[in-house]
């Protein structure tokens, strides 16, 4: 099954061409990574960044969005969404607002008993 | 964690699971009970996005399928919130597994027992990357109710991967669903040796990241 085409194949077979256009043809942000679920804002008194596609968002996230909602809103593809919004992130445009945990017992537990006395 | 300046100790935390399996066994109806809000939902109609492609014979009721993602959440406390990522269920759109999946504590993998083999290529995504996950059939209507034992026989299943039984249009049931999949990613973290056990995936912002942004960010402010 082809779950890990490479980058290329993806800028090359349709509909992935033009989004992969704006990140340069990377599918990885020099910054990082960030999770699609990433709530993100923009910095206070951050100014709007030139290129429009990065505007354009950094405007979207006057008010705080999910790299997820992001990438619904300006209609990219989640992974060109991570990636420029990983740019901002990595320039000081915008501003990550949680933390996000993924190996954390502690966190796990206070999931499990939350969900399940509700 | 030791590297963590008050600020960013203080702010809310966030966990995410993914709710995955084959195309129509429920992915986008699972993710809607859970949530608290309205899930974003990125769909297109069946009609252009499956034609040709997709056995919709056995969701006949079926009008939309998911192109990119589901997309919901759940305040557990103030300050922690979980959020729940339906995949998308055609092939066609599997190079988006990574981007979703990346940092998630588990998986549901759910099933129509109807069409078991659906769910082969996400049981081994999961997998093949150490994820934690729970099988979950779908209470379809006529859909046979094979025992565990079958099932598990049929799909290949380790004993340590549970199977439960769910109806996604249930909200009580599917939120009882999730309840199962976090024991089981409590077991699995409880019984790995190390706190972070070598094949998970990588923590989503590291420290040095962190650090490079905020000095990025101050070097801006003070410019
Ligand atoms: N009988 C029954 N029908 C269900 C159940 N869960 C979902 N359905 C129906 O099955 C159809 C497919 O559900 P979806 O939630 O769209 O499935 P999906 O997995 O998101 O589909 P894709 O994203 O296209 O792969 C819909 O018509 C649902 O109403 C269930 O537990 N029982
Ligand atoms: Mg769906």
């Amino acid at each position: 099954m082809g779950f890990e085409p490479e980058a290329e194949q993806l800028i090359e077979d349709g509909p992935m061409a033009r989004p992969y256009f704006l990140t340069g043809g990377r599918t990885r942000s020099d910054a990082g990574e960030l999770a699609v679920e990433a709530m993100v804002a923009a910095a206070p008194d951050s100014a709007p960044p030139a290129d429009a596609e990065l505007r354009a968002i950094h405007e979207l996230c006057q008010t705080p969005n999910s790299i997820a909602e992001i990438s619904a809103k300006r209609s990219l593809p989640l992974g060109v969404a991570r990636v420029l919004v990983a740019d901002l992130w990595g320039s000081g445009s915008l501003e990550v607002l949680e933390t996000t945990r993924s190996d954390d017992i502690a966190i796990v537990r206070r999931l499990l008993d939350g969900i399940r006395n509700r | 964690m030791a590297f963590e300046t008050a600020e960013q100790a203080q702010r809310p935390v966030s966990a995410k699971v993914v709710v995955s399996g084959g195309f129509g066994v429920g992915k986008t109806t699972f993710v809607a009970a859970v949530s608290e809000i309205a899930p974003l939902r990125t769909e297109a109609q069946m009609t252009s996005a499956a034609t040709g492609v997709d056995d919709a014979t056995f969701v006949q009721e079926k009008t939309a399928t998911t192109v990119a993602m589901d997309f919901g959440k759940i305040t557990v406390e103030a300050g922690l919130v979980l959020y729940v990522f339906g995949t998308p269920g055609q092939d066609r759109f599997g190079f988006m597994w990574n981007d979703i999946t990346e940092g998630a504590l588990g998986a549901l993998v759910l099933v129509d027992s109807r069409r078991l083999d659906e769910c082969f290529n996400a049981i081994d995504y999961f997998e093949s990357r150490n994820i934690p996950f729970v099988v979950a059939l779908n209470q379809f209507d006529g859909a046979p109710m094979h025992n565990e034992a079958d099932i598990r026989e049929a799909l290949d299943l380790p004993a340590s991967v549970p199977i439960v039984r769910t109806d996604a249009r249930q909200s009580q049931y599917a939120t009882d669903t999730l309840v199962q999949l976090l024991a089981h990613i409590l077991e699995t973290l409880a019984a790995s040796a190390s706190p972070v056990p070598a094949q998970r995936p990588a923590p989503v912002v590291t420290t040095d990241m962190r650090d490079r942004a905020a000095n990025a960010l101050a070097a801006e402010r003070s410019a």
